[in-house]
């Protein structure tokens, strides 16, 4: 076995980075992901994600029963997990080895009331979310705010959010046989 | 003269003073397991003489070893008891209820679950070594002046301890826990009275955050969060009365006081709690202890007036600066506030102290050591003017 920084074997990660470097058509598979969601009744859905699946709800204060978040929230979620990827790959690749990693996400939706067809002024998606991390490690904080600026500037969810994807649209009526 | 052989007015302290940079090195080595618990012990000695010497100098007449031994006013009973362990808030976070109140309450200290720990009772509880015996002991051998020892309080830690899915094994209901806290407390009192202390300071600061039910977002004490967060607060006053009475009951010869405060984690003062005693009058006067040692010189502990009903009852350890503020509090401010509780106690029954301690928790001390000097300068500068005018 190699050597194992934050639960990470160095070597096989810079084996993957020179393999997808040397033949980027490997990374190819890596572009694309897929996600099915089913309507479960009043506000509740699963989501089928290869062999995984979870809930997704309303707080009961938007109707729903709880059961789980609500799909703004499974976005915070992504966002934040997707950092901490990439926080602990790109210090992984440094050598750091970090001791405690934490994120603490809050989103601020522009207008809600637009979702509900309440008003027309404004949009119902998050205008702003702000992310802090919190790090123990040993590494100077110059290092870490590096780490951290390539990490949001590397991030798939991040640059997805930030970017504006382009969303398609599509709707087919079909009936259960 | 006031009681025991004290001068009038006479000059103390709450606990804590802040941490040389060396020592909290060492302190995060020894939680590293870089350094042992012995090894610490030495080098926390030479802290202890260092902060002994400061409060010599500054004239204080009642000394502590300024806590330099302890991580915080109560975490450092893991070391010195069997059955608990130190618990991230991170490692606990599965074990809580109300998860999104916890998450309030990390957003509101702008802090990470893994930097906060508490002590937490996983098995039952039993004394590896004395609480504060060694502290006393090595203070006993460098000064001939009168010591105070605190000691974190039966209902601080009982609620502290008692985390449910983590205590509930071995200590089924809070009250379990707190039999044993209560002894492991009163014994402790006892071998610190039979050793020389000469004053024992029961810390409860968490009956503020009992008393004036913050939002959520305005959470101060996390180590109170963590349980018991909808408990009826008069039940809580009166069971917190009640545990401190069977800690001290019957016990003579050395003068017990405690301490509640609005907390002191931050120099912030907005973040802290605010609000008068009146609210906790009931439940100081239900405590049979000498002494209330309690906070004065912050506007947010209210005015001395909520004393009118309740004249001459007790000692008043009264807090005349504020450990938080930079600026040193002049000896005519200190002197206009005993006066103005000379109102309501003899001047026998008070003694001057700081409103909490200047470095509560070892990384985050809210005075440095030079402020903290001035202060403690200020308060006995006020007491000798006091003393020529009350009779000494």
């Amino acid at each position: 076995m190699g050597t194992i920084v934050n639960g990470l074997e160095i070597e096989q990660l810079q084996q993957l980075v020179a393999q997808v470097q040397a033949d980027p058509e490997a990374a190819r598979s890596l572009n694309r992901w897929t996600a099915r969601v089913r309507w479960l009744g009043g506000f509740k859905g699963r989501a089928y994600i290869r062999n995984h699946s979870f809930v997704i709800d309303e707080p009961a204060d938007l109707a729903g029963k709880d059961e789980a978040p609500n799909a703004v929230e499974y976005v915070l979620g992504a966002l934040g997990a997707c950092l901490t990827v990439g926080f602990v790959l790109n210090a992984t690749k440094r050598g750091i080895p970090i001791r405690n990693l934490e994120l603490a996400l809050e989103g601020e939706i522009d207008n809600i009331l637009t979702f509900l067809g309440l008003s027309n002024e404004g949009h119902p998606g998050y205008r702003e979310i702000v992310v802090r991390a919190y790090v123990d490690a040993d590494a100077d904080e110059e290092t870490l705010r590096a780490i951290w600026a390539e990490t949001v500037a590397t991030s798939p969810v991040g640059n997805t959010l930030a970017r504006s994807v382009t969303l398609q649209p599509e709707l087919s009526r079909v009936a259960a046989s | 003269m006031a009681r025991d052989g004290l001068p009038l007015f006479p000059v103390t302290v709450v606990g804590s003073w802040p941490r040389p940079p060396w020592l909290l090195e060492a302190l995060r080595k020894r939680h590293a397991g870089q350094i042992s618990y012995q090894e610490f012990q030495q080098i926390a000695d030479r802290a202890v003489l260092e902060a002994l010497q400061a409060q010599i100098e500054a004239g204080v007449e009642i000394v502590s070893d300024g806590e330099q031994r302890r991580d915080n006013f109560y975490s450092f009973v893991v070391d010195k008891l069997e059955g608990v362990r130190m618990m991230s808030v991170a490692e606990m976070y599965d074990y809580a209820e109300d998860k999104s109140f916890f998450e309030q309450i990390l957003r509101q200290l702008d802090v990470p679950a893994y930097a906060i720990k508490t002590p937490v009772a996983v098995d039952r509880i039993r004394l590896k070594m004395p609480l504060a015996l060694d502290e006393l002991e090595f203070l006993r051998r460098h000064t001939d002046r009168p010591v105070k020892i605190p000691l974190p309080g039966p209902y601080l830690l009982t609620r502290t301890m008692w985390v449910q899915g983590l205590s509930d094994r071995v200590y089924p209901t809070r009250e379990d826990l707190a039999q044993d806290v209560v002894a492991i407390l009163r014994e402790e009192i006892l071998r610190l009275r039979d050793a020389g202390a000469d004053f024992i300071q029961l810390d409860e600061p968490v009956l503020t955050e009992v008393v004036f039910q913050p939002p959520v977002h305005s959470r101060t004490f996390m180590c109170a969060s963590l349980s018991a967060a909808a408990e009826d607060p008069q039940m809580e006053l009166a069971w917190a009365a009640q545990l401190i009475n069977r800690v001290v009951l019957g016990v003579e010869g050395v003068r017990i006081g405690v301490h509640i405060c609005r907390g002191n984690w931050t120099t912030r003062e907005e973040a802290l709690l605010t609000g008068d005693y009146r609210p906790l009058l009931g439940t100081l006067e239900a405590m049979r202890v000498q002494q209330w040692v309690l906070e004065f010189a912050t506007p947010r502990a209210g005015d001395l007036e909520v004393f009118q009903a309740c004249r001459q009852k007790r000692e008043l350890g009264l807090g005349v600066v504020n450990p938080r503020t930079a600026e040193v509090e002049s000896p005519e401010f200190i002197i206009a506030r005993v006066k103005g509780a000379l109102q309501y106690f003899e001047p026998s029954q008070i003694f001057l102290n700081p409103d909490c301690g200047f470095g509560t928790f070892a990384e985050r001390p809210v005075a440095t050591p030079e402020v903290a000097f001035r202060k403690l300068q200020a308060i006995r500068a006020a007491a000798e003017q006091l003393r020529r005018e009350f009779g000494e």
